[in-house]
């Protein structure tokens, strides 16, 4: 039964089997690397800082990533290993229940880390690094059970993580701009959005390259 | 007849071939698919996947709509009610038996 439970996993793993999965949240991580420079690098009076330009810049990046993937699952996926439309209505409760549990979970962690970055004791490069961690173990869990060397790739993130932590206190120590947050947290972000935005875009790039040579559009003849 | 035995006799002939129990498990996964995903989930030839779709419909456990994908014909599958329950009841008697 155990090679069946894995079967009905496999829909799921399929997502990704082109890379497009990657290629989105590495191109989510950098674009918020990018906004988080024009913040850093910008007068405290400049556009960037202005919480409207944020949301249209995450709807932009989102509406980027989600035609994008439509376009290469419609035109290169779909033709080559299939279509697959996924379940929309979740399992009542199991769903429900796991849902409200990682809302619950990212909720706490939140709370956590805001708490931590203003406790005088902990660095905010510390908190960075838990954060890859959780990242690291989100795509291990995604990603990287399907494909073997994925989980280099998992690790490769979670050792970086921990080298943001190592990192002198003057190169992520620069002075912010905002008032919320300790003086280094923007680049401590920056410089982790950048480092899982580089490795994602690099890990999805070689997966959409393997498929692509591993696979051929189908003919079109009657199934 | 001891009680594993029995357990064992009442499972669904049609879900139990693994050839078919590969395509429902897919299936029940996903709200639906196309012949092409099964072909290369399964690694069946056509022929094979097919016969296999035919039982499965015959029997009332999938439904098979054809339609176009741009000028290419497309075979979309989806699993019936009848073949959730089904396929969990089969899953949960294989479970007892096991």
């Amino acid at each position: 039964m155990d090679q069946v439970e894995r079967l009905m996993e496999r829909p799921m793993l399929y997502n990704n089997v082109d890379g497009v999965g990657e290629l989105g949240m590495g191109f989510m991580f950098l674009s918020y690397a990018l906004f988080e420079w024009f913040q850093i690098n910008s007068p405290a009076n400049a556009i960037w800082h202005r919480t409207g330009v944020f949301v249209v810049y995450v709807g932009l990046m989102a509406t980027a990533i989600h035609y994008g993937s439509k376009a290469i699952k419609t035109h290169i996926t779909y033709p080559r290993t299939g279509y697959v439309e996924y379940r929309k209505r979740p399992r009542k409760h199991s769903m429900n229940w796991g849902g409200m549990a990682i809302g619950a979970g990212v909720g706490v962690l939140c709370c956590a880390g805001i708490a931590l970055v203003h406790w005088p004791h902990w660095s905010v490069t510390t908190l960075a690094a838990l954060i890859g961690l959780v990242i690291a173990a989100y795509y291990a869990y995604r990603f990287a059970r399907s494909v073997r060397w994925k989980w280099a790739v998992a690790s490769a993130m979670a050792l970086c993580s921990l080298a943001i932590t190592l990192l002198p206190a003057d190169l992520v120590g620069a002075k912010g701009w905002s008032t919320l947050f300790p003086d280094n947290f923007e680049w401590a972000w920056l410089l982790s959005t950048l480092l899982y935005g580089t490795i994602l875009l690099i890990s999805g790039g070689i997966s959409f390259v393997l498929y692509l040579r591993h696979t051929q559009p189908a003919a079109e003849t009657a199934e | 007849m001891n009680r594993t035995t029995q357990k064992i006799s009442e499972l669904d002939r049609v879900i139990h071939e693994p050839g078919r129990l590969m395509i429902v498990a897919l299936l029940s996964a996903v709200e639906q698919a196309d012949f092409l995903y099964l072909q290369h989930e399964t690694e069946m030839n056509k022929g094979t996947l097919s016969s296999h779709l035919s039982k499965l419909e015959v029997a009332g456990y999938i439904e098979v709509t054809k339609t176009y994908r741009g000028k290419i014909p497309q075979t979309l599958l989806r699993l019936t009610v009848e073949g959730r329950q089904a396929f969990a009841q089969y899953r949960r008697r294989m479970k007892e038996a096991l």
